[in-house]
């Protein structure tokens, strides 16, 4: 019996009279790839928002590691350790692409809300910040403002800085959107070794992605789950099949 | 936007606490300082140079705020007047309670209570940034500013309260009587309150002040709360404001309701906005430019207020990262060898430009003066020569030159232009 | 009882006067997201229009006349600066509209100096309409309260029946979605901005001959505009009405009761200190409900933002 990493129950949202996320029961192991999938507006990332804290939950549980955490502030989901990745990419576009790693580190490292300690000074720092940029092949970049960087390395440094803190759940929406062919292989091969070891939850539209990096997938449809398995018994399943896929895997397989 | 950060030097080793290369500037800081009262000896200057530093001061700490943290304030005299205040009643009391306190120390406490107040008002003014942190910071300077009338035991009421540094312990042999001996302790404090806010910024809460201003919801799913680093940045500005406004009471030696109020913080605003934002020397060089422009445009006309704010209008619309902007935007065409390319057309430029400004400020002096002058002075005198206001030969003259040297303006605005994107331009990576 | 009457005409009038300046103040906001810092400037721009239209051809034909050309000037100010600095974000569209309320003070100074103007309610209206125990109220207030109602229920009606109305409506409720409407949005914005700066207009024209027209006009009802919306709620016009008849009432109620407070905190029980000029607290035992009037909006807010951060009838948090 493997440990579970995020748990949920009967997670429920809506806005206004919209129900969006209509009674969600999932539960991701510990060290497990997890790929959500669905059908545009299907809730993805409405409950992407909900697990990370952006959004308040209007009804169910959200366990981490069995500590129920709905409606904790992102921050506070944060310092138990799940970091995640935006479907836009947001970073910050005026620091370097240094110094936006090193505010992914900055709190796991211990440093919080310190005004007596010079972050140049902290050589600890400085080396895991040039480790992880060595890790998304970013040191020749180092110097760079994030903002000018290609739409490409935007999202590597992203992914990137969600790593950086060295949380054990790193959640991933939409990794891969507006990359080209290959792009997308660089960007599969950096999410497969950044997250050796890790909880990793993804939204992704490409099945190519999914279906390489994926342990286990989720299909939502309307706001609920429909299948949740490995990828072998997802893609043979009728439900599946009939309500959003079918035709989706045959083409990219 | 961003400034040359020195930390990103690229060494892996641990950096020793100043290098020299870090040091070098602030050295030359401390040794011009201590030499303008050599060059510049007059009364006069030493009282412009204390406005200067206090000034220098103040906009720095504000910038800690508008600059790296990304809180517009329109209240921030608060906390340097409440300073100022306080310092006034410590002042007070050394002379006449016995209070055992030397002089050097007392900006100090007025920092203190700054950040008293800043800690106070922070709870509930750092919850958002943008718009609602700037009526906050509004009301609530309008409310210290309103409420420093009616309460007189604070303040003073409408003449407000004054001191008397002098009547404190000697502190080397010191008594702070002559303006010499003020001028160096507030150089004394700008350097060190300088240095305290430049380390601040390069402290991990000053880099997340940076990281919140420029995207607040990725810095909260980095484990921090975008309200707790608003709040640290906003207290450390109260406290330096405060700084600025305990050297303010000891340079003046009297507080009023004039310290406090939004006149006093739009100002600072506009001196922060006017240097440019986005850099640590932004403040520095926009509190120099600004006093500068103040003490002379208000010794020579009654319209000197037109003018700032007409510059600072055209700054906001045009050069939204100020002076230092300015100075920095030409940092790329120098690296890349092609500055002299720009040298021609910003001459060719300079001459009608000169002309526009002072043809058009002529203008304006003319009619001021020909509606404003009691009857019978038609006479008035600019830049050395005398006429008639309602000439209207003149009148005709100062008009063709200014829309003559606009017009011109305008059409070597191209060739600038042209000459700028030439000098920017880069040869594609092959 | 009689005084209670006038007191609350008056406050009415103090009140509905605001209100012409949240509204368009709220307006703007709503559509652009740009808190319009000038927005009392525009209102001094229409007394000083009105005053000098008045002294050609009386004052009638400026009410109209004044609030058209403040309007003409707000769109303008929208189409070559406001627009300008848009891209550069929020807070330098601030910092503009904060550096423009600096300049037309400026302005109106270099015009018409640093007196007051003599500008006077029109002698048609120059009358004591009622007069109330020995009080009289004057006729012009009567009409001030008649034009605050009338422009107040075409606003209305422009807001609940007409397809303008509908848009402004949705951006009201979904700021961030006007975009999207596949309206022009520019020529929508440089329209509420003239709008909103001439119904500050029309404040300024009406409220000029009995507050007066100065050029700290502008600053004296300024800050009080910023603190009335926020009070009420950013965005809300329903809240915008509301605290602007509560600032408007409290005002003049604190203004015409001089009660001590030293008499109050006696008669609650505190006893009073025995040498009253050594008191740390001698302001508090001194100070009358009259002089702390001028603060009580501000202390409003205050109150308003730690008890209920979205103000009196705001929906999003602020």
């Amino acid at each position: 019996m493997s440990e579970i990493a995020i748990e949920l129950q009967g997670l429920r949202k809506n806005f206004g009279f919209a129900e969006i996320i209509r009674g969600v029961d999932l539960s991701i192991e510990k060290g497990e790839r997890h790929a959500i999938i669905g059908p545009n507006g299907a809730g993805k990332s409405t409950l992407f928002n909900l697990i990370t804290g952006k959004f308040h939950v209007s009804g169910g549980t959200i366990k981490m590691h069995g500590d129920p955490v709905e409606n904790l502030k992102p921050f506070e989901i944060n310092r138990r350790g799940l970091s995640r990745s935006f479907q836009i990419t947001n970073i910050f576009p005026k620091m370097t692409v240094f110094e936006n790693i090193r505010c992914g580190l900055l709190w796991t490292m211990g440093y919080k809300y310190s005004f007596w300690t010079l972050v140049n000074r902290q050589a600890g720092l400085s080396e895991r910040t040039d480790e992880i940029l060595e890790q998304i092949n970013m040191s020749d970049r180092r110097n760079e403002l994030a903002g000018v960087l290609t739409y490409a390395e935007q999202r590597a440094l992203e992914i990137g800085i969600t790593i950086a803190g060295g949380a054990d759940i790193i959640m991933l929406d939409e990794p891969t959107a507006g990359m080209s062919h290959s792009e997308t292989e660089n960007i599969v091969e950096l999410i497969r070794g950044v997250t050796e070891d890790k909880t990793l939850v993804m939204v992704e539209h490409d099945m190519g992605v999914v279906f390489n990096l994926a342990d286990r997938i989720s299909v939502l449809v309307y706001g609920q789950i429909i299948a949740s398995d490995t990828p072998e018994n997802v893609r043979a399943d009728v439900n599946v099949q009939e309500a959003y896929l079918g035709t989706a895997i045959d083409a990219e397989h | 936007m961003s400034v040359v950060k020195q930390d990103s030097a690229g060494s892996r080793i641990a950096n020793p606490l100043i290098t020299v290369s870090q040091f070098a500037p602030w050295f030359v800081v401390i040794v011009f300082l201590s030499l303008l009262p050599v060059i510049f000896t007059s009364g006069a200057a030493l009282t412009i140079m204390n406005q200067m530093a206090i000034t220098i001061i103040f906009a720095l700490a504000y910038n800690m705020l508008l600059g790296q943290g990304g809180m517009l304030s329109f209240g921030h005299a608060v906390y340097m007047g409440l300073g100022g205040f306080f310092c006034v009643h410590l002042m007070n009391m050394i002379e006449y309670d016995g209070l055992w306190l030397p002089l050097p120390l007392l900006p100090f406490f007025g920092g203190l209570f700054g950040l008293v107040f800043a800690l106070i008002i922070g709870t509930f003014s750092t919850r958002r940034a943008g718009t609602v942190f700037a009526m906050i910071s509004l009301g609530v300077g309008e409310l210290i500013a309103a409420s420093s009338i009616i309460v007189v035991v604070f303040f003073g009421g409408e003449e407000g309260i004054s001191g008397d540094r002098t009547m404190g312990p000697e502190t080397f042999g010191l008594d702070f009587a002559s303006q010499l001996e003020v001028y160096y302790l507030t150089a004394f404090w700008l350097v060190i309150s300088a240095l305290a806010m430049y380390l601040f910024s390069r402290t991990p809460v000053g880099r997340m002040a940076n990281a919140v201003r420029d995207n607040e919801e990725r810095a909260e799913f980095l484990g921090y709360s975008q309200r707790n680093v608003r709040f640290i940045s906003f207290c450390a500005s109260g406290f330096f404001a405060g700084i600025a406004g305990g050297i303010f009471a000891i340079n003046f030696e009297i507080l009023t309701e004039e310290n406090l109020n939004l006149a006093t913080s739009g100002s600072i605003l506009l001196i922060t906005f006017l240097g440019g934002v986005g850099f640590f020397v932004g403040p520095i060089i926009g509190a120099i430019v600004f006093t500068f422009l103040q003490t002379v445009l208000s010794l020579y006309t009654e319209i000197w207020q037109l003018y700032l704010g007409t510059l600072f209008l055209l700054t906001v619309m045009f050069f939204p990262f100020g002076l230092t902007g300015l100075i920095a935007m030409h940092m790329r065409p120098y690296q890349l060898g092609k500055i002299s390319l720009l040298v021609k057309p910003y001459l060719r430029m300079a001459i009608p430009g000169i002309v526009c400004v002072l043809s058009f400020s002529s203008l304006l002096e003319i009619a001021f003066h020909a509606k404003h002058a009691a009857i019978g002075e038609e006479h008035m005198s600019l830049f050395g020569f005398g006429f008639n206001s309602y000439n209207i030969l003149l009148w005709l003259v100062v008009l063709v030159l200014s829309i003559g040297s606009g017009w011109l303006c305008k059409r070597l605005a191209v060739g600038v232009r042209e000459a700028w994107d030439e000098a920017n331009f880069v040869e594609p990576r092959s | 009882m009689s005084l209670l009457l006038v007191n609350l005409l008056d406050g009415l009038v103090t009140g509905l006067l605001l209100f012409m300046l949240c509204s368009g103040l709220t307006l703007i906001f709503s559509m652009m997201g740009v808190l319009n810092f000038a927005h009392a400037s525009f209102y001094m721009l229409g007394a000083y229009f009105a005053y000098q239209i008045s002294t050609y051809v009386g004052f009638w034909p400026g009410l109209i006349l004044a609030p058209i050309i403040v309007g003409l000037a707000g769109a303008l100010v929208e189409r070559y600066g406001l627009r300008r600095v848009h891209k550069f974000g929020h807070v330098p569209e601030l910092v503009f509209t904060f550096g423009l309320a600096l300049l037309i003070e400026e302005i109106v100074q270099f015009f018409w100096g640093k007196s007051h103007m003599a500008y006077e309610p029109p002698a048609l209206l120059n009358f004591t309409a009622l007069t109330i125990a020995g009080n009289g109220f004057p006729a012009y207030k009567v009409f001030m309260i008649f034009m605050a109602m009338a422009i107040f229920l075409v606003l209305l009606y422009i807001l609940t029946r007409t397809r303008v109305g509908l848009i402004i409506q949705a951006a009201l409720s979904y700021p961030e979605t006007v975009q999207n409407l596949g309206h022009n949005v520019p020529l929508v914005f440089m329209g509420v901005f003239g709008v909103g700066t001439a119904l500050a207009g029309v404040a300024g024209v009406i409220a000029g001959p009995t507050l007066g027209t100065f050029p700290g006009m502008a600053a004296v009802l300024g800050s009080i505009v910023f603190v009335t919306i926020v009070i009420g709620g950013l965005g809300s016009l329903w809240g915008a009405l509301a605290a602007s008849l509560l600032i408007g009432w409290l005002q003049t109620f604190a203004a015409s009761y001089n009660i001590v407070i030293g008499d109050v905190l006696v008669a609650v029980g505190f006893p009073m200190p025995v040498n009253l000029d050594d008191s740390a607290l001698r302001d508090l035992w001194t100070l009358t409900v009259s002089q702390i009037g001028p603060i009580l909006p501000y202390l409003l807010m205050v109150l308003v933002l730690v008890i209920r951060p979205q103000g009196l009838f705001g929906k999003r948090e602020t």
